[in-house]
């Protein structure tokens, strides 16, 4: 996958951007510069939403994270924009998912190797995505999503388009697999999310804000968590965060039922109660090698990055 | 004696060093605060399970003059409890995160301490002598049978051992939503300011159940958030001035005569940041951690991540000197970010108010990782790493200064940055008003450096 014309072209494009300011010479960095986007993102999102923390999180490092998811997302919004945007067929206009929305640059993103030459190049301004390669670390957890990012992003688009058709299809199953409220958040754009009561699991131990500032209307992307500050609606990222629930309910499994939906009544805010067969089955169609339903996560570390970067667009 | 024309080096010797020696660090004994108070006579320090402990410097000793009196304990207390806010299920922390002490007026000191929430005054006072001789009393307190008694006397006081009371005198409460980040007490000491994410109050002492809000940046819809006050402190001699800093590295002069909320700035200083620094993590990096004005109020401080920068008042387009603390993290920021340690808050301080003789008798100091904390002094022009541990302490012996290598070959005695320990930090340090006394805290452990006086 990594044949020496993809290779040529992603320097020419990394030289293209960066220009003037890191020289060619700039060997040692391994790390190309959409990859290490790619990581400080998903490193972005665990840290929102994969932190719960007893004691209300720092607003300060909430908003400093959002604001990096944000910046992020602009770019890949920008990168984007100058390709088709691929609209999956089962993703519903949501009047009410600005959020979803947002998050579809990150979804289209899959659709459009991050390595365009020519558009990129004459569209994106140098400043907004310039990290000098002397900068990029020699990180091996920077690098090692690498070979898992090539292999994800080298399928010719009209693959990728069946794989996020079928991909979209499974976050359906996933959905059905959890009719109740809770789970409604974003997946596939269900609009009755974001009243206070159905709260995704992530907040299962923040109640519902009292607001004691009555002054803002509570924005339909209100989502109280992490720690309740109003700021982390706005991220757009909700959609990730149900998916990332059910792909790290084997990391912490306290907040999850196991038992298949049971109850509709969801507002005892447990989501996402898929069994890691279930889950197994949907992925399945990912997976090079055929995974037994008995061996729960037995799927190994590359298919679930695979997964990861199938989700967050790479 | 450092001379403003002296040009001579302060040697840092090691002196003392408080806390437990056990590396198992108990997550209450953190310290989170620490402050002299105005004669230096007195160190404060705070920790993560709300104790306030405080040092006294004990008096010079005559015959031993090549040291300076030791400091020992002088008062424990628990200063705040945890408590839980039941709205939203959630802790509220009782960490100490800041100290100030007032100016003394008579024979009790004071002093303000906040955690996230709730500011407190407390009264430090001494006894040492107590009333005998009562006449309807017993010694131990049992009231005596009146009809017992057949003459009276005076009761008088008479000397006991010293103790040492803290008691609440103030309880300044439920004006702060956020997470207070910093306390300032104003140059006419009756108010003070308390700032959290994003608002910044101002109180009377003697008032607890009102205060007024002077800073405001909290926007209509939260989603709009995308800068939050990180700390502020009021001008050491203009009363109505004050300045507060911001997670984008900006700084606001404010003026309260011009208006009784503050949202619009008299000043406004920040610095365009270099392009060829630019990265992922230009604005955390950016985000002031502390500001601190000099004993003048000509200039401030303000520490970021990777920096310290000497601000002239006068000039707001940049600072008049950044001193680099340490550079050689520019280059891990991404593991820095994923660990964490990206969001530490590094807090700085001058040297002490008597020494700062004009700028150029001015010294910073501020910590960094692995236990060592750096000082640039603009009379020599020169800065200088040292460490804080437990080896190579010896009373009186030179602090050797010590070298972090980036890159390439490194020199014998140099550390290279990837065995720096970065769960060892030194994020608060105080410089005594007067001599040359330093109080470093490293995760649970005071320590405490003199200038080797000749």
């Amino acid at each position: 996958m990594l044949g020496k014309g993809g290779k040529r072209k992603f320097d020419e494009h990394e030289d293209g951007l960066e220009g003037k300011v890191v020289s060619p010479t700039d060997g040692p960095s391994k790390v190309s510069y959409t990859l290490q986007r790619q990581t400080i993102f998903n490193i972005s999102l665990m840290k929102l939403y994969n932190h719960r923390p007893l004691t209300e999180p720092s607003l300060q490092k909430t908003v400093l994270i959002n604001n990096m998811l944000r910046r992020i997302q602009e770019e890949l919004k920008q990168e984007g924009s100058l390709r088709p945007m691929f609209v999956a067929a089962s993703q519903p206009a949501d009047p009410l998912s600005d959020n979803f929305r947002e998050a579809q640059p990150a979804f289209s993103h899959l659709a459009s190797p991050p390595l365009l030459p020519a558009d990129l190049v004459s569209t994106m301004p140098l400043e907004s995505c310039l990290t000098p390669a002397s900068l990029l670390e020699d990180d091996t957890f920077c690098t090692s999503p690498a070979v898992q990012h090539d292999g994800a992003t080298k399928p010719p688009p009209p693959a990728l388009q069946a794989v996020k058709d079928s991909f979209s299809s499974a976050l359906d199953e996933i959905e059905e697999l959890c009719p109740a409220p809770t789970s409604a958040e974003a997946v596939a754009a269900e609009p009755a999310a974001h009243d206070p009561k159905a709260q995704p699991g992530e907040s299962n131990i923040h109640k519902p804000e009292g607001l004691p500032e009555s002054r803002t209307a509570e924005p339909k992307l209100m989502d109280p968590l992490p720690g309740n500050f109003e700021i982390t609606a706005s991220t757009g990222f909700l959609t990730d965060l149900t998916l990332d629930d059910i792909l790290f309910a084997d990391i912490d499994t306290s907040m999850y039922d196991f038992d298949p939906c049971t109850s509709a009544t969801g507002a005892a805010s447990k989501m996402a109660p898929v069994s890691a067969d279930e889950l197994l089955k949907t992925l399945a169609p990912y997976s090079s090698q055929p995974v037994t339903p008995n061996q729960p996560f037995k799927m190994d570390l590359t298919e679930l990055d695979h997964i990861m970067e199938v989700l967050v667009g790479s | 004696f450092l001379g403003a024309g002296g040009g001579n080096d302060i040697q840092w010797c090691f002196s003392q060093v408080k806390g437990a020696v056990d590396d198992d660090v108990a997550e209450a004994d953190i310290i989170s605060t620490v402050e002299f108070n105005h004669s230096g006579e007195l160190l404060a320090t705070g920790d993560k399970g709300g104790r306030v402990v405080i040092f006294q410097q004990e008096q010079e000793n005559k015959t031993q003059s090549h040291s300076r009196g030791e400091y020992n304990v002088y008062s424990t207390f628990q200063s705040h409890e945890p408590e839980f806010d039941y709205l939203k299920s959630l802790e509220i922390e009782e960490k100490i995160n800041k100290i100030r002490w007032l100016p003394q007026k008579n024979a009790a000191q004071f002093l303000l301490s906040t955690n996230d929430k709730t500011i407190k005054l407390w009264k430090i006072s001494e006894r040492d002598k107590r009333p005998e001789g009562y006449n309807l009393k017993e010694e131990d307190g049992r009231y005596r049978d009146p009809t017992t008694v057949t003459t009276l006397r005076v009761p008088v006081f008479r000397p006991m051992d010293l103790m040492v009371e803290a008691s609440p005198r103030r309880i300044f409460a439920n004006a702060h939503t956020y997470h207070i980040n910093s306390i300032s007490i104003n140059s006419d000491y009756e108010t003070y300011l308390s700032a959290d994410d994003l608002r910044i109050n101002l109180w009377h002492l003697e008032i607890t159940d009102r205060s007024f809000n002077i800073v405001d940046i909290k926007p209509a819809n939260m989603e709009e958030l995308t800068e939050v006050i990180t700390a502020a402190e009021f001008h050491p001699n203009s009363c109505s001035t004050f300045v507060y800093s911001s997670s984008k590295g900006t700084i606001r002069l404010c003026d309260m005569r011009a208006s009784a909320l503050c949202d619009r700035h008299s000043k406004l200083f920040e610095e365009p940041e270099d392009p060829s620094n630019r990265s992922f993590f230009s604005e955390i990096i950016s985000s002031i951690s502390d500001v601190k004005f000099s004993h003048s109020g000509r200039y401030m401080m303000t520490r970021d991540y990777l920096s310290v920068k000497i601000w002239d008042l006068n000039m707001e387009n940049r600072p008049v000197e950044t001193y680099q603390v340490h550079e050689y993290l520019r280059s891990k920021l991404c593991s820095l970010y994923e660990n964490d340690c990206i969001f530490d808050k590094f807090e700085c301080c001058w040297n002490g108010s008597d020494r700062q003789v004009e700028f150029s008798s001015l010294i910073v100091m501020t910590g960094s990782y692995n236990n060592f904390f750096r000082m640039f002094d603009r009379n020599t022009k020169r800065d200088i790493t040292l460490e804080a541990s437990r080896e190579n302490n010896k009373p009186r012996t030179v602090l050797k200064p010590r070298k972090v290598c980036a890159s390439g070959k490194r020199k014998k005695d140099e550390i290279s940055v990837d065995s720096l320990d970065f769960n060892k930090k030194i994020l608060h340090t105080a410089w005594h008003p007067k001599e040359n006394i330093i109080a470093v805290a490293t995760t649970n452990n005071l320590y405490i450096f003199q200038d080797k006086m000749n």
